[in-house]
């Protein structure tokens, strides 16, 4: 900004000064804070697990923390454990930002139709985005109930015997499910936005080229709503690596590990059992840096998009 | 082959009432028209089905115990308020002979006699009372700090020439990214090792720094939209940089504050892993104890379904009433509609 | 090519007349322009002749066959947008090639006619970029391509030259000029800038409130406006129209002088106009400074054009507007290399040929009766 200059331009030398000083005494004032307590509660945390990921520590003793170098990362690496909660998050990242893709896209082009409700349905649709995680994980366990929920009612199964037991024997489809619910309308809400964003007349030039709908979708609708609808990826691509709430909530990781991400087998190993502080504290690390990866592109494209 | 000739017909007659609005003749084609018709009847069924699980958990709200359980699950039921009776209640099962006693008394209240009914008397108030106390006043503090800080920050970030400043605001917005599990580990040993563990303070600083980032963007955003002249010519009418932005910016993004402040209070009102790691008692939120319920006398899901209904509530009423801003939300800002 | 024929077409937006029923034939080969100020319907009538808006009454006819319900795509026509409406995402050649791969043309005929009309339009060098990356006027270029490729019957153009710097507008102006010179398409032609309506159309529509004021060509509309409204929007300035009282053989002028009607027209006024108010319009260089003229009135402001300097005269002497709505400020046409003094009296004739007479209450141009 070339404020400051521009307002004192004319005036004396001495006032410029001190104008200047002032703007620089506000400009700390006003962004010290903030950065104090993201540092303090962020970066400080990080390099302390860095740390922590190099030694061998458990909280929940009095021993103090013990350096063993690598030791952590190459008993991680090794762990067939570690490696299934990076395939199970893997997975249920997969078939819920696909499926959130899909039916977000498709609810899009459903609700962009000009009829007079649609503003209030899409705020409705919106609805379960807004709400806490693991309170409606938790919820859907009763819905997902073979013998009191109402889920195998609606899909079909009328039976309780013959009905398959979701949260047994389909865990990580029934997480799916519930995340896709969640979370197909933060698609839909981006994506609607693409489609609003597109003006009439490109249609109107298309009709007058006798484009089919099929070919107006393809080469006009997609190219339009890709940049949104890849945000809305990377978003749920990121937030699904991350996934605690909801399951915690819906399986609490279970049954066995079957739906133990990541994230639930972080906490399994520090808050529950035998409290492996410092191998947590590498394991941390290891998910960090594929996030902060995933992130930094998300970020990096957000940018761009804000200033086109 | 019948919808050809419906087309036909259509080209040789038109619609057959006089079009008055703005539309293309190929929009208003019986089989167009119809398409819309569909849509829209398509668009109810999804939204209702959407709101299934929502309009489940409030109808168990009102069930009681056996209705709740019932299977197959009931659609219609007699309502009840034991579910809020035994969430914000302690209660002791009576014997007979104190049964008869009781009975006989006048002066008990509409909840007191809705639960001598079920054979039970009121010890006192549940924990549930505190923890949902818990989470009103974490998330209005932090979000007052949070937007607070977050707005002189944004202001900063908007109006200065700051050394470095995309990557300070890169950096900000990286914190947000970070998982909760990962970070929670070390501060979860900080928190023991000053005294923050489980203690409002603790989890009102968190929370703030946690909203941070988000509010720094979204006010930034809402900034950066009020023209700079406004306060240049404050500055030339004599006006100090912090009398313009009290007297010029404050009342122009007042919309905004509040857009970020229900963001803030709906994040920290939500939290639910770092709550569950750094608070056992005192200072534990709703989130993490709601589904800790299942456990008492079995799974007594009108609890659970009254419990999640209340916590959940404010939360649709203010979804509508921040629908516009929605998507500048969900995006930081970003994408503005 | 295409005769389009419009036969009582309206348009209501609710209960507002957008277009009040108009009859309106465009032959073969003409270049029309729906001439207007915004707001006049002109638009929309042009997007009922391409389908993009569907009518409230009448019928459309192209080449005879009623095409009134008929949807854009099924017209044969090529409709030119204001802002272009190129798909952003496509580079130019796929732009152009777009309307004839929808058909499903083959790859071959498709790579020869865009060549044909990247030649005429010389745009060749711009195919592989992409439309944001271009100015106006090639993004004009582009788009007239697109609609010239596919050989429409007909071009409906809704104020091409409208989002270009003026620089762009006088170069395109010409070209699609040169385009229908050398196609011959017919083409009905939106704008609200009369230089373009008058240097471009065979004949002019000019519309206001929703109605038509006139058909006619270029020369007609200016020189022989239908009525008040035409005669006050063609031409820059308008045509002056002074109110008076007709007495006998003369015009008792707002202001006071007295005009005496050329006599060629008073048998017109004498067997035909009952009343004794009129308008009297005429151009500015209708006008002939003259020490002996009829009509005198005080220079007001003198502004020197270079070929010309056109005087604004006061007719009722008073040096500023009276502020009711009943100026009687008058522009003409003088010499160049005369100096006029602001506040110095002037006199002058009107050349006999170049007067009309409008009737104040139906607002409509009063027509000179012929005699053998």
């Amino acid at each position: 900004m070339t404020t400051s200059e521009a307002v004192a331009g004319g005036e004396p030398l001495r006032i410029k000064a001190r104008r200047q000083i002032n703007d620089r005494a506000i400009q700390q004032l006003f962004i010290m804070p903030t950065l104090v307590l993201l540092i303090l509660w962020n970066v400080f945390p990080l390099f302390y697990s860095l740390f922590l990921s190099f030694t061998q520590y458990s909280h929940s003793g009095k021993a103090p923390p013990v350096w063993i170098g690598t030791g952590n990362f190459d008993a991680l690496l090794n762990d067939p454990k570690i490696w299934a909660a990076f395939a199970v998050t893997g997975r249920y990242a997969l078939l819920s930002v696909l499926s959130q893709t899909l039916i977000g896209f498709g609810l899009a082009l459903l609700l962009r139709a000009k009829f007079k409700a649609n503003g209030l349905l899409t705020t409705l649709i919106l609805i379960p985005m807004m709400l806490s995680p693991v309170i409606v994980g938790m919820f859907w366990r009763l819905i997902f109930n073979p013998l009191m929920g109402i889920f195998n009612y609606m899909i079909g199964f009328w039976n309780p015997t013959t009905a398959p037991i979701w949260l047994k024997d389909h865990a990580l489809i029934s997480v799916v499910i519930v995340d896709v619910w969640m979370w197909s309308p933060f698609v839909m809400l981006l994506c609607l936005s693409g489609l609003k964003a597109i003006p009439d007349y490109i249609y109107e030039a298309a009709e007058i080229d006798r484009a089919s709908p099929w070919r107006q979708f393809w080469r006009i609708t997609l190219p339009h709503v890709a940049p949104l609808l890849l945000l809305a990826v990377l978003f749920r691509t990121i937030e699904a690596f991350k996934a605690f709430d909801l399951v915690m909530g819906l399986t609490g990781g279970g049954p066995g590990n079957v739906t133990e991400t990541v994230s639930v087998a972080l906490y399994r190993m520090v808050f529950q059992g035998q409290a492996r502080t410092g191998m947590a504290s590498a394991l941390a690390y290891v998910v960090l840096i594929v996030i902060i990866a995933v992130s930094n592109v998300y970020i990096w494209y957000l940018n761009k998009m804000k200033e086109a | 082959m019948a919808s050809t000739r419906v087309e036909h017909a259509f080209s040789r007659v038109g619609p057959g009432f006089a079009v008055v609005e703005s539309v293309r003749v190929d929009q208003i084609t019986p089989r167009a028209r119809l398409g819309i018709t569909a849509r829209l009847i398509l668009s109810i069924i999804i939204a209702f089905v959407m709101l299934i699980p929502v309009l489940w958990m409030a109808m168990t709200a009102f069930k009681a115990r056996p209705d709740a359980t019932a299977s197959p699950p009931k659609v219609i039921f007699v309502p009840s308020l034991d579910g809020f009776i035994g969430l914000f209640t302690n209660r002791t099962q009576l014997s007979a002979a104190a049964l008869a006693e009781q009975q006989q008394r006048t002066d008990l209240n509409f909840w007191e006699r809705q639960t001598l009914a079920r054979g039970m008397r009121i010890l006192g108030p549940s924990k549930f009372v505190s923890q949902l106390s818990n989470s009103l006043i974490i998330a209005i503090s932090s979000t007052i700090l949070a937007v607070t800080l977050g707005l002189l920050s944004a202001y900063a970030f908007s109006r200065y020439d700051i050394p470095g400043k995309r990557d300070w605001l890169f950096f900000i917005l990286s914190t947000r990214m970070l998982p909760a599990v990962v970070v929670t580990i070390p501060i979860f040993l900080m928190y023991r090792a000053v005294g923050l563990y489980d203690t409002h303070v603790g989890m009102i600083l968190l929370y703030t720094v946690f909203n941070l980032s988000f509010s720094v963007w979204l006010l930034k955003g809402f900034i950066d939209e009020i023209p700079i002249e406004y306060e240049e010519a404050a500055l030339v009418d004599g006006y100090s940089r912090l009398q313009a932005f009290r007297k010029i910016v404050l009342p122009q993004c007042v919309t905004g504050i509040a857009a970020t402040a229900v963001f803030c209070l709906i994040f920290a009102w939500n939290e639910y892993a770092f709550a569950l790691m750094l608070t056992s008692e005192k200072a534990r939120t709703a989130p993490p104890a709601i589904p800790a319920n299942l456990g008492i006398g079995g799974i007594e899901w009108h609890v659970i379904a009254a419990g999640s209904m209340l916590f959940l509530i404010p939360v649709v009423i203010v979804t509508f009433a921040l629908r516009q801003y929605l998507l500048r939300g969900v995006t930081f800002g970003a994408i503005r509609q | 090519m295409a005769e389009i024929e419009l036969r009582q077409v309206a348009k209501k937006f609710g209960d507002l007349w957008a277009v009040k029923p108009m009859d309106l034939t465009i032959y073969d080969g003409e270049f029309v322009a729906l001439l207007g100020p915004s707001g006049c319907g002109k638009t929309t009538t042009l997007r009922m002749i391409s389908g993009l808006e569907a009518v409230t009454e009448g019928r459309i006819f192209i080449n005879g066959k009623d095409v009134t319900w008929l949807s854009a795509s099924q017209r044969d026509i090529a409709f030119v947008f204001q802002f272009f409406a190129l798909y952003p995402q496509m580079t130019v050649r796929q732009n152009i090639a777009f309307p004839l791969e929808s058909q499903g043309m083959k790859r071959a005929e498709i790579n020869q006619r865009v060549a044909e009309v990247v030649k005429l339009l010389e745009i060749g060098h711009l195919l592989q970029r992409k439309p944001p990356a271009l100015s106006g006027g090639d993004k004009q270029r582009v788009a007239l391509a697109r609609s010239l490729v596919r050989k429409p019957a007909c071009f409906l153009m809704d104020e091409p030259l409208g989002a270009l710097d003026a620089e762009f507008r006088e170069v395109m102006r010409a070209e699609i000029k040169r385009l229908h010179l050398a196609q011959h398409a017919t083409t009905v032609y939106v704008t609200h800038d009369q230089v373009e309506a008058m240097a471009m159309g065979d004949r002019i529509v000019v519309m206001s409130a929703a109605e038509v004021q006139q058909i006619g060509t270029p020369a007609q509309v200016y020189h022989d406006p239908a009525n008040l409204f035409v005669a006050n929007f063609i031409g820059s300035p308008g045509m002056n129209l002074v109110p008076g009282k007709y007495v006998g053989d003369e015009v008792h002028l707002r202001g006071g002088s007295v005009y005496p009607t050329p006599p060629a027209w008073r048998p017109t006024l004498a067997a035909r106009w009952q009343r004794d108010d009129v308008i009297v319009g005429f151009r500015p260089e209708a006008a002939q400074v003259s020490e002996t003229g009829a009509i005198r009135g005080m220079v007001y402001a003198s502004d020197l054009h270079g070929s010309y300097t056109m005087l604004h005269v006061s007719l009722n002497g008073e040096l500023r507007p009276n502020g009711n709505g009943e100026d009687t400020i008058v522009h003409i046409r003088a010499r160049r290399d005369v100096h006029y003094v602001i506040g110095s009296l002037v006199r002058f004739d009107l050349n006999p040929e170049m007067v009309r007479f409008f009737d104040p209450e139906s607002e409509k141009a009063i027509a000179k009766e012929v005699r053998g």
